[in-house]
């Protein structure tokens, strides 16, 4: 049967089209219940005994969820105790069309074997379509659909022969006029939070409701906190006129009442503007897509510098915010005012579940607790819980419901705990989640794609590849490595050159374009780091083994082989994909015994000395042309082998294998990143670190300035060089620290697409080009580029997307961000595990430098442990001492003494764990000691502090 | 002008029958051929309507679009007319051979229907001198058996009485920038009045007396015919003589009152069966093409 679904929409250009839909209805569309007879269906996916103990419905039945009940609660439909629901068809698109999240995890619900949830396709089923009459907004027409289908599946059900054991459908809506009309009809209807707590048995799920609207009133006062968000349509038409700016909110990390919102204008014309205060903020939340409106420029401000967190007991709503916010205030000059403004809109919020912990009330019986996310970008959140006293110390994930108007936090709700706080595995689930890194084990469809074992090369292989398996290839990586993906070699030629080739891991053979396994690389972007742990990007069969290129065992690589005179320059470069067959996979500190070792004249110890000389050749030749070498400091743990906890830690030592390793892996990024770009100008993906703004070098400049050093920073090549002469006596760490400050001043190196950009330069390696071209195994930019070169040399064949560059630039913004999670992952999962190794120490007292200087602290550096900490100068329950902070220095003045920027300082060091969720290393001063009593002597005991002094 | 040959003892024969208020299939002088009206026939435009009068069947499809008022009459929407003279019709159009006469039936149109007095060109208006609506009236000829012009105007009719234009909302903001917003119930439209609407009547002079509804083999002994649209209220809109003869003054008269008197009787059957399809709704058997 035959049917038109008519609606008019809107165009583009402003005029209005009515569009004709046809719409076909069927009567071969079954019910899917085992109890039924009469339709005539394969395999029935709702249970004969469909029982969920309900005190509300003793007798087996079905669930049928409205639309909202779907979007609103899918925390609880996900809980594996909700089993034999119907969704219906109207549910489903509907649910589709409002949040694709949820519609993903729905998806992912019916397709679960065990849940039994069914779809019902009522919108195609000859007795359940219903049209819209005249007068009846769409949503009516949907609930009536629904109220249809179950009035449908009810007598449908009945009518079945075995209906006499009264299975029963219930219809499942929170909306008011529905739930009356659907009992006029005779149906069985609740309200969803009804139907939840009449569960017998899961009271835990109570927690998980999200709080619909009518509960929502009474949890707050009646003041109104916040001023109203204008209408979509108005804030559009204010960005339309310019009277507004859209743009991406970030809320401050150290300042939870200020954040700035990032306007992405044409080209490079983006600006940033300041929020300050609760009212501006107008309950916006990190990443929210916001409208602003710039204040009037007398009443601009400036960032502050002062380091403020929510903390302590709930506030009551109607508390007064001058008190909060005049801290905030402070001496303004002019220069230092930012464009400053007030969100008057969200245009799309962005909220994701958070991992965090629960404060909870200081009231006993209270089932409304805080709810503090480990992301200090995230405001704290109210949720409703009869279960705190369990969930207390642990973390848990919460989502945001809704921020009303008259709340001074958003409301959210409980949807699973992650474990214990502090246990290991929990922070390493919470840091994960937090950093967006995908790290759920590789499904089949991926694992589907991975070649047959036992795995061998057939001729075929060999006939389109060069055997370079006569070669005697090594490779050099850190201990304990099994991803390898380079390895070298170096032979003298019978023309007197020389020989030099870098074979990298040919992973590009075993991950084919498109399939599952590129998809979910191409996702993960990059393989994750952690103490102890890696994320894989591809599945470990090829990471591990198929791919890594270890000792003797065949493997195919592709080459990159140069021909070089003995002054390292370049005669011939050849690129080929090849058979190697390594003869040893060595360490870095093996490597350099061997060539330390005189008495070693094998022929892989006579190639590690020939390629060491050239890469002493080539890396003067890089820093003559202005490279630049800068330091931070990485620090290595001993783990115990057994309880994987640290128990010592180092910075990372580095010796010249290191560097010959890294020489010759950049000559090989320069040729491919040339012969990729000479051969697609537009598809070329490319890594490009762009010069800093002058401004960035302030901080550096300055901090010399203070030890009568100058810094030249005009070009990469004059900072190289003035950081070279940077000395001052007596203070043998000095250098070390302009390199750390310097490195903090650059800019984050990024992939591009070459037909995108103009600007190609990177800055840190003083190379006109770079690409990424010798970790494929763990960076999917690799793979990218093994199969441009591939194609430039004829070796594979080539795809659409490949040359696509908008595909491939998005493809580059993927990587970017992946790429900056995972370091931040990397550096959180570090800071965990000094913390698991200062909670075993105790208070440790060491000396420190001081690396930046703040309004109310110093940030301290302790090198022995590449720690980095913050020393407070005022805090909330004690008189702050007397603080005078001078921009220009910038220096710190606290009481008597004045605090510079490399100032040597005494700490001592503990871990502060009265915060359990943020676990912090604490540092307190002991030297300079200020004096008078006003000194901010730490919280740790003093008598503790005084006995390890004495020591 | 899609033609037939017709032999000379033929045109005696029709001559003769005429003169005796005889036509060759029976009918008297002022008598229609069997006409059906069908409207809301294709489902993409927003009205339709099909007439078949006699073997002559023309559909007529209107669609509404935003746009802009012309200069001069700011305050009124206006209506654009394309005739198609598909090949289907008859073999004579095939190529560019339907062309001139789709122009002048195209003419012909614009001078009956676009004017305030036959439709309210101001209920098509949404703010004045920015945005109206544009009747675009669509007529496809689908067979030609003569007298084309007045099948097309009770199709038009038809189809603006069946015409469901969405309702718009003019929202502006404070700067006077001014949006349209649609409402999202297809059922939420506006109709248009088309009582004042006039059918056009073709009389063809034959020998000494004048035929309405001719067919192909009337118009053939023709030398000269007459158009007039007249109103329900009997009012004559517009009058065009076609055809290479002449005619004179005294039959002009007489054509034009005998053209009042049966335009006048053509609305009232028209609009009732309008009506009661209309109230039908959903219900509604559609015949459409096939039926």
């Amino acid at each position: 049967m035959l049917k038109s679904k008519t609606f008019v929409k809107k165009t583009r250009s402003g005029g209005v089209m009515k569009v004709v839909r046809e719409h076909y209805l069927r009567d071969d569309i079954w019910c899917g219940s085992e109890v039924c007879t009469e339709c005539k269906q394969d395999s029935a996916v709702l249970q004969r005994d469909a029982c969920i103990e309900s005190s509300l419905c003793p007798y087996p039945h079905y669930l049928v969820p409205d639309t909202n009940i779907v979007l609103r609660q899918i925390d609880v439909l996900e809980d594996p105790v909700i089993r034999n629901v119907i969704i219906l068809q109207t549910v489903l698109q509907e649910v589709r069309h409002r949040s694709a999240p949820v519609y993903k995890r729905l998806k992912d619900i019916i397709h679960e074997q065990g849940r039994h949830f069914y779809t019902f396709t009522n919108e195609h089923h000859r007795e359940t379509f219903i049209e819209r009459e005249p007068g009846e907004s769409a949503n009516d027409r949907n609930d009536r659909a629904i109220r249809v289908a179950v009035k449908w599946y009810s007598q449908h059900l009945k009518t079945a022969e075995s209906g006499s054991d009264g299975l029963k459908v219930v219809l499942l809506t929170n909306d008011q006029g529905n739930k009356l009309k659907a009992e006029e009809n005779g149906l069985v209807v609740y309200k969803f939070d009804e139907y939840i707590k009449s569960l017998i048995g899961n009271p835990e799920l109570v927690d998980c409701l999200a709080l619909s609207n009518d509960d929502k009133n009474e949890v707050t006062s009646s003041k109104v906190l916040f001023p109203e968000h204008l209408p979509l349509s108005k804030v559009q038409a204010g960005i339309k006129s310019g009277s507004f700016l859209q743009g991406t909110f970030r809320a401050s990390r150290d300042n939870y009442l200020e954040a700035t919102v990032f306007v992405q204008g044409e080209g490079e014309d983006s600006t940033e503007v300041l929020i300050q205060g609760l009212q501006n903020l107008n309950r916006a939340v990190h990443q929210d897509v916001v409208a602003v409106q710039l204040l009037p420029k007398n009443q601009w401000v400036a960032p502050s510098s002062v380091v403020l967190q929510d903390d302590g007991a709930a506030k009551d709503d109607n508390v007064d915010e001058d008190e909060e916010e005049k801290v905030l205030t402070g001496p303004l000059t002019e220069t230092a005012r930012r464009a400053t403004g007030k969100v008057v809109g969200i245009i799309k919020r962005n909220w994701r579940p958070f991992c965090g912990m629960l404060n909870v009330s200081q009231i006993k019986e209270s089932t409304r607790h805080l709810f503090t996310p480990a992301d200090r970008h995230i405001p704290r959140i109210r949720i409703e819980t009869r279960q705190a006293s369990t969930l207390a110390g642990q973390r848990i994930m919460v989502a945001i419901d809704g921020w009303p108007k008259d709340s001074r936090y958003p409301n959210g709700h409980f949807v699973r705990s992650l474990g214990g706080a502090g246990e290991k595995d929990t922070e390493e689930e919470v840091l994960l989640l937090e950093h967006d890194v995908p790290h759920q084990a590789f499904s089949q469809a991926v694992l589907s794609f991975l070649p047959k074992m036992p795995w061998s090369i057939t001729p075929e292989d060999m006939a389109q590849r060069q055997d370079l398996r006569h070669l005697t290839v090594c490779s050099v990586d850190p201990p304990g490595c099994t991803d390898i993906d380079d390895a070298l070699h170096y032979r003298e030629l019978e023309n007197g050159k020389l020989e030099v080739g870098v074979h990298i891991a040919d992973v590009s053979h075993f991950i084919r374009p498109g399939n599952a396994l590129d998809k979910e690389a191409a996702n993960r972007g990059t393989t994750v780091y952690l103490c102890g742990k890696r994320i894989d990007m591809v599945p470990e069969l090829l990471s591990s083994n198929l791919c890594s290129l270890r000792s003797n065992v065949e493997r195919f690589a592709f080459s990159c082989i140069w021909e070089l005179n003995h002054k390292a320059e370049i005669l011939k470069t050849r690129f080929t994909k090849s058979v190697i067959n390594s003869k040893a996979s060595l360490t870095y500190a093996e490597a350099q015994m061997r060539i330390d070792d005189a008495s070693k004249n094998d022929d892989i110890t006579k190639s590690l000395r020939g390629l060491n000389k050239l890469a002493k050749i080539l890396k003067r030749k890089r820093i003559e042309n202005g490279a630049l070498t800068l330091s931070s400091l990485e620090v290595r743990f001993h783990m115990d082998s057994e309880t994987h906890d640290p128990i010592d830690l180092q910075t990372k030592e580095l010796v010249e294998t290191n560097s010959m390793v890294e020489e010759f892996m950049l000559l090989a990024n320069i040729s491919v990143a040339q012969k990729i770009y000479d051969e697609f100008p537009e598809s070329a993906l490319l890594r490009k670190h762009p010069a800093p703004p002058p401004s960035n070098y302030d901080i550096l400049i300055k901090a010399a300035k203070s030890k009568n050093v100058m810094i030249h920073t005009d070009s990469a090549k004059a900072l190289a060089d003035s950081l070279d002469v940077a000395k001052v006596d007596g203070f043998q760490y000095f250098n070390t620290l302009l390199r750390i400050l310097a490195t903090r001043c650059m800019m984050q190196a990024v992939y591009f697409c070459s037909g995108m950009d103009s600007d190609f330069h990177h800055y840190g390696l003083a190379s006109p080009i770079y690409t990424h071209f010798t970790s494929p195994i763990r960076r999917y930019a690799d793979i990218i580029v093994h199969r441009l070169l591939a194609v430039a040399i004829g070796a594979d064949s080539t795809y659409p997307d490949l040359m696509d560059k908008h595909k491939q630039s998005t493809l580059c913004n993927n990587l970017n961000y992946r790429h900056k999670m995972s370091q931040y992952a990397q550096r959180a999962s570090v800071a965990f595990h000094t913390q698991l190794f200062f909670k075993t120490r105790g208070i440790l007292n060491e000396e420190g430098f001081v690396l930046f200087v703040r309004k109310n602290a110093i940030i301290v550096l302790i090198p022995k442990f590449g720690l980095e900490g913050t020393v407070f100068f005022d805090s909330k329950d004690k008189a702050s001492p007397n603080l005078v902070f001078d921009e220009e220095g910038p220096t710190l003045k606290v009481e008597q003494h004045t605090f510079h920027i490399f100032d040597q300082v005494k700490v001592t060091i503990s871990l502060d764990d009265s915060n359990i969720q943020h676990q912090k290393i604490r540092m307190a001063l002991t030297e300079p000691v200020i004096p008078g009593v006003s000194v901010p002597v730490p919280e740790a005991e003093p008598q503790a502090k005084k006995q390890k002094l004495d020591r | 002008m899609a033609t037939v040959q017709v032999s000379e003892a033929e045109k005696v024969y029709i001559l003769h029958g005429i003169r005796d208020d005889l036509r060759v299939d029976g009918r008297g002088c002022e008598d229609y051929r069997h006409m059906e009206v069908e409207t809301d026939v294709v489902s993409n435009t927003d009205g339709s309507a099909k007439v078949t009068l006699g073997h002559t069947a023309v559909l007529v499809g209107i669609k509404a679009e935003i746009g802009k008022p012309r200069p001069m009459i700011a305050n009124q929407g206006y209506l654009e007319f394309f005739v198609d003279c598909s090949a289907n019709a008859t073999p004579e159009f095939e190529g560019r051979g339907g062309e001139e006469l789709g122009t002048e039936l195209s003419n012909t149109l614009y001078k009956v229907f676009n004017n305030q007095h036959s439709l309210d060109l101001k209920s098509l208006c949404i703010s004045p001198g920015e945005h109206c609506w544009v009747l675009y009236v669509d007529v496809l000829l689908l067979q030609c058996d003569g007298n084309l012009y007045d099948a097309i105007s009770v199709a038009i009719k038809a189809a603006l009485f069946n015409t469901k234009i969405p309702k718009v909302h003019i929202s502006s903001d404070e700067e006077g920038g001014k949006e349209i917003e649609l409402s999202d119930d297809p059922y939420d439209c506006m109709r248009l009045d088309v009582e004042n609407v006039p059918c056009i009547v073709t009389l063809c002079k034959i020998g000494h007396r004048h035929v309405v509804d001719a067919t192909l083999q009337e118009k053939a002994c023709s030398v000269a015919s007459l158009i007039i649209s007249v109103t329900h209220k009997g009012i004559i809109t517009c009058s065009r003589k076609v055809g290479r003869g002449s005619l004179d003054p005294e039959s002009i008269c007489e054509m034009i009152e005998a053209g009042k008197r049966v335009g006048k009787a053509l609305h009232p059957p028209l609009m009732k069966l309008l009506q009661q399809e209309e109230s039908l709704g959903n219900k509604r058997q559609k015949v459409g093409f096939l039926g």
